[in-house]
């Protein structure tokens, strides 16, 4: 890991464990700043961050026209994951129906995972506390019980830690077709080990496709990047009516609402 | 605002050493070194029925980082071990043991790598596994590594390195007597634990015993994850 020329590489040094200890310091710093999903914000904040920004500007405008607020999450690797779980759990506090939908589908949900390898015990574990926390949003606990749950690290990294494992077992079950989208010789199952399981690891396309297919909850993407004058929307899966809409700005993904 | 990563960690500690206490499963056991500390275990692992590790009593200690279970345990052999893929200080080398960072091993072989669904079980089972099973890809003992190729390679004619191992493995018996464990010798004894779950545990026993020393090379038994897959002598990773 050492770079070319800058660092002498000492065999006895335990590089891997001196990255660990600098990614750490960096997420206390983070963690010190911000919430992992913060209250409903105006998109003023948005219009501060960008004050100096035209081409952002006129983006953020666009947005305000087509949203009324949004929520921001903390930007650690995680977000995607805790974007769509926050959003779409809060979508089910008044949606009675679209919930036993989902519950049957995450009840089951352990089985592919034990089926596929994963240690029984500890899927339990995971699925047992996300369950608990399904539940909860079936007995309809007021919003602030369930934003209160997001930014209890405990729970909300389970959490996180569960929707990765789904979206780790359906790349595998779908192997053959996901293959095609993996860069390199990586297999699907390695991919999954290093950038689906791992906490931190940012999400792709391929993460979004995977998580909305298993979970059958579609989701709108705003795209924010320096191209065009508008947000560019995406549906996953194309041409579905989403449930709940994220602002991807590159590297990051915050809650959108109408 | 947030809870501490640690409490995570402490839940996550004292329900698998409750449940390893309450079914304990076969080939190791464990105990806090310090009942005050979740954080450090000692392990001892039973060599396995049917190879050069026979009857052996291999004591290592475990510890965790405050963010267990989302990043792995270290794992160091307090036993004399020589072993392709141990340290000299005896450290435990292990594609399963390495944090989820880009390293620049990965993309070389398929290996089962930490995540935070593996746990003390999942770790002391491939370690067990490894035993008998070194990985010469990149050794951490490159001496005992080129020992070990040549015993393989010789298909057992060439003693070197399994007199070391004979004479290791018996060095740990005055250290099973004084713990008073009688290790385990027979497949039976060594399988047993209280009520194992069937679908939790039938991968665990298949693994060794088609792997008897000598006839190890080609290992085509595709068990599940828990174990590296096996493609000649390269299965583990090393790091």
């Amino acid at each position: 890991m050492a770079e070319e020329g800058t660092l002498h590489y000492d065999p006895d040094k335990n590089y891997d464990e001196e990255t660990l200890a600098q990614q750490r310091i960096i997420e206390k710093q983070i963690a010190g700043t911000q919430d992992f999903v913060t209250e409903r914000l105006d998109f003023s904040v948005l219009e501060q961050e960008y004050a100096e920004d035209p081409v952002y500007i006129k983006k953020v405008r666009s947005l305000k026209s087509k949203y009324l607020c949004l929520r921001k999450t903390r930007g650690d690797g995680n977000c995607f994951y805790r974007a769509f779980g926050f959003a779409y759990f809060e979508k089910l506090l008044e949606d009675q129906e679209e919930f036993n939908r989902f519950r049957d589908v995450a009840s089951k949900s352990k089985d592919v995972l034990v089926s596929l390898g994963f240690p029984q015990f500890t899927i339990e574990d995971f699925h047992d506390t996300f369950m608990e926390v399904v539940d909860k949003v079936g007995s309809q606990c007021p919003l602030e019980e369930l934003h209160k749950i997001f930014n209890d690290q405990g729970y909300s990294d389970y959490l996180v830690v569960y929707l990765r494992l789904l979206v780790s077992g359906h790349l595998q079950k779908e192997a053959d077709f996901f293959s095609n989208f993996v860069e390199g010789d990586r297999t699907i199952k390695e991919f999954c080990n290093q950038e689906v399981e791992p906490m931190g690891k940012e999400s792709d396309h391929i993460h979004i496709i995977a998580l909305t297919a298993v979970t059958g909850v579609s989701v709108r993407v705003e795209y924010m990047d320096r191209g065009g004058e508008t947000t560019n929307a995406h549906d996953f899966p194309d041409g579905s009516t989403p449930k709940i809409a994220l602002l991807y700005r590159p590297g990051h993904y915050d809650i959108l609402y109408t | 605002m947030a809870q501490s990563p640690t409490s995570g960690a402490v839940r996550a500690l004292q329900l698998e050493l409750k449940k390893i206490q309450e079914e304990p499963v076969e080939g190791f056991r464990v105990h806090l070194s310090n009942d005050d500390n979740l954080f450090e275990w000692e392990v001892a692992i039973f060599g396995p029925p049917g190879t050069l590790y026979e009857a052996g009593y291999f004591k290592a200690h475990m510890k965790f980082p405050s963010d267990y279970p989302y990043s792995p345990p270290s794992v160091k052999f307090l036993t004399k071990m020589w072993h392709p893929n141990v340290y000299e200080n005896g450290d435990v080398c292990i594609s399963i043991l390495h944090p989820p960072v880009d390293d620049p091993h990965s993309g070389e072989l398929p290996c089962e790598r930490w995540n935070p669904t593996q746990n003390v079980r999942t770790v002391l089972l491939s370690i067990i596994s490894l035993l008998n099973e070194p990985n010469t890809f990149s050794p951490a003992n490159v001496d005992a590594s080129v020992m070990y190729r040549k015993w393989r390679e010789s298909k057992g004619r060439d003693k070197e390195y399994e007199n070391i191992i004979r004479k290791q493995v018996q060095a740990t018996k005055q250290e099973a007597e004084k713990d008073g464990v009688v290790v385990p010798t027979t497949l039976e004894d060594y399988c047993v634990s209280t009520n194992p779950k069937p679908s939790d545990s039938s991968m665990d026993a298949a693994d060794f015993y088609d792997d008897d020393y000598g006839d190890d090379i080609d290992d085509d038994d595709d068990d599940d994850n828990v174990y590296e897959e096996d493609d000649d002598d390269s299965g583990n990773e090393m790091s």
